[in-house]
C-alpha cells in the first residue's frame, strides 16, 4: 500500500489524464507503474517528491505529453454523453407516465445538458480530485448536487409556464418502453465507460418519481405496468451493480498479487 | 549553468536504452540503477515519461510480471529498433564528448 500522500498524487494524475482525453488502458498502466514505484521508494523512506520533482503539477504535464489523445476513444464519449442525456431527462416523466415532448424539451435538455456537464465536469476532473481524501468532497458533492437540481427545477418551474405546444405524448405502454430504454442505456454506458455511477445516479434520480408513481392519489392508467416495469428495471439496475462491484474486486485483487 | 537537468536532456535516453540492453528490467530498479551510476540531480520520476516515449517510438517492449506484494511490474526490454537507436547514441557521444574535451584540455594548458 502507498501513502494517502503519494494516493493523492495517483489519483490527481488519473484525473488529470482523462480530462486530457488520454487512453483509457493507458492511464491505467502508468499510475499502476507509478504506484509500484511509489510503494517501492515509500518502503525505503521516500516521499512522493522523489517522484514528482519540486512541482507535481509539472510533472503530470509532462506525463501527459508523452502521451497520446485517443481522439478516437473521446468521440466514442459524444454519442454516449448525449444518450445518456436523453435517457436522464426521460426517465422521471417515464416512470410518472407523463412522458411527451415539445418544441421546448429540446431547448430545456440543452440548456440543462450543457450546464451540468460543464458543472459535473469541473467538479469531477478539477475541484474533486484535490479533496479526494477529505470530507470536503462529501460536502461539494452534494452541495452541487443540490445547486444542479435546483437550477434543474427553476428551468422545470420556467417551462410549464411557457405551455409549449406537445407534439408527441406517450401511451402508458410507450412509457413503460422508454423505462426499458433507458435503462438499458444506463446499464450499456456503465459497461463501456466501466463505472457504476451511470446506474447509480438514475436509481436516485428515480427515486422521486417511482414514489409518486406508487403512492398515487388517483391510480394510474394502468399500475400493475407501471410497478412491473419499475420493479424490472431496479432488478437490472441492482444486477448490474452487483456486477460492477464484483468486478472492481476481481480487478483489485488480480493487481495485488 | 547550475542545472545540469537541460545538459543532461537527450543524454538519459540514452543512457536509459544502455542500462535496458543490460537485461530486463521495471521502473523503479531503473532509477536505482540510474542513482547508483552516479545520476543524482533529476527526480526518480524523470523517467516514465522518456520510457513512455521510447515504447511510443518502438525503441523498448514492455512485459507486465507478478511481484510478491502490489500490483504487477512493468519490465521494459530493448527492441531491435532500441538497439540501434543505443549504438547511433554511442558514435554521438563519442564524438561529442571528444569534443568537448578537446576544447576544455586546450583551455587548460
Amino acid at each position: 500500500m502507498v501513502s494517502k500522500q503519494a494516493e493523492q498524487f495517483l489519483t490527481e494524475l488519473r484525473f488529470y489524464l482523462i480530462s486530457k482525453g488520454k487512453n483509457d488502458q493507458e492511464i491505467n498502466e502508468i499510475t499502476e507503474e507509478l504506484e509500484v514505484h511509489l510503494m517501492e521508494a515509500e518502503a525505503e523512506g521516500k516521499d512522493v517528491s522523489h517522484i514528482t520533482g519540486k512541482s507535481p503539477k509539472q510533472y503530470m504535464k509532462s506525463i501527459g505529453e508523452s502521451m497520446q489523445t485517443d481522439y478516437r476513444q473521446m468521440a466514442g464519449m459524444v454519442p454516449m454523453f448525449i444518450l445518456l442525456l436523453a435517457a436522464y431527462f426521460s426517465l422521471g416523466p417515464a416512470i410518472e407516465g407523463k412522458f411527451s415532448i415539445s418544441e421546448g424539451t429540446i431547448w430545456l435538455a440543452l440548456i440543462t445538458g450543457a450546464a451540468g456537464i460543464l458543472i459535473y465536469g469541473l467538479l469531477l476532473l478539477k475541484v474533486l480530485p484535490k479533496f479526494f481524501h477529505s470530507k470536503w468532497s462529501y460536502v461539494l458533492l452534494v452541495g452541487t448536487s443540490m445547486a444542479v437540481t435546483g437550477l434543474f427545477v427553476a428551468l422545470m418551474l420556467w417551462y410549464k409556464t411557457q405551455g409549449f405546444e406537445l407534439i408527441y405524448v406517450a401511451s402508458p405502454a410507450e412509457n413503460n418502453w422508454i423505462i426499458v430504454l433507458c435503462a438499458a442505456i444506463f446499464i450499456g454506458s456503465a459497461i463501456y465507460s466501466k463505472t457504476w455511477f451511470t446506474i447509480v445516479i438514475p436509481l436516485f434520480l428515480s427515486l422521486g418519481p417511482i414514489a409518486s408513481t406508487v403512492i398515487p392519489e388517483e391510480v394510474n392508467n394502468d399500475p400493475f405496468y407501471v410497478t412491473v416495469t419499475v420493479l424490472v428495471f431496479a432488478a437490472a439496475a441492482a444486477l448490474a451493480i452487483a456486477i460492477f462491484l464484483l468486478q472492481r474486486k476481481k480487478k483489485k485483487s488480480n493487481t495485488r498479487v | 549553468m547550475a542545472d545540469t537537468t537541460q545538459m543532461l536532456k537527450g543524454i538519459l535516453d540514452g543512457c536509459l536504452l544502455a542500462i535496458i540492453k543490460e537485461g530486463e528490467i521495471y521502473g523503479y530498479e531503473l532509477a536505482a540503477k540510474l542513482e547508483s551510476y552516479g545520476f543524482h540531480s533529476f527526480s526518480e520520476g524523470t523517467i516514465y515519461p522518456l520510457l513512455l516515449r521510447m515504447q511510443k517510438e518502438g525503441l523498448v517492449s514492455t512485459t507486465l510480471r507478478k511481484s510478491t506484494a502490489g500490483p504487477k511490474r512493468k519490465y521494459y526490454s530493448l527492441t531491435e529498433k532500441g538497439e540501434q537507436e543505443l549504438g547511433q547514441f554511442i558514435t554521438r557521444w563519442e564524438q561529442v564528448s571528444s569534443s568537448v574535451n578537446n576544447v576544455l584540455d586546450k583551455r587548460g594548458k
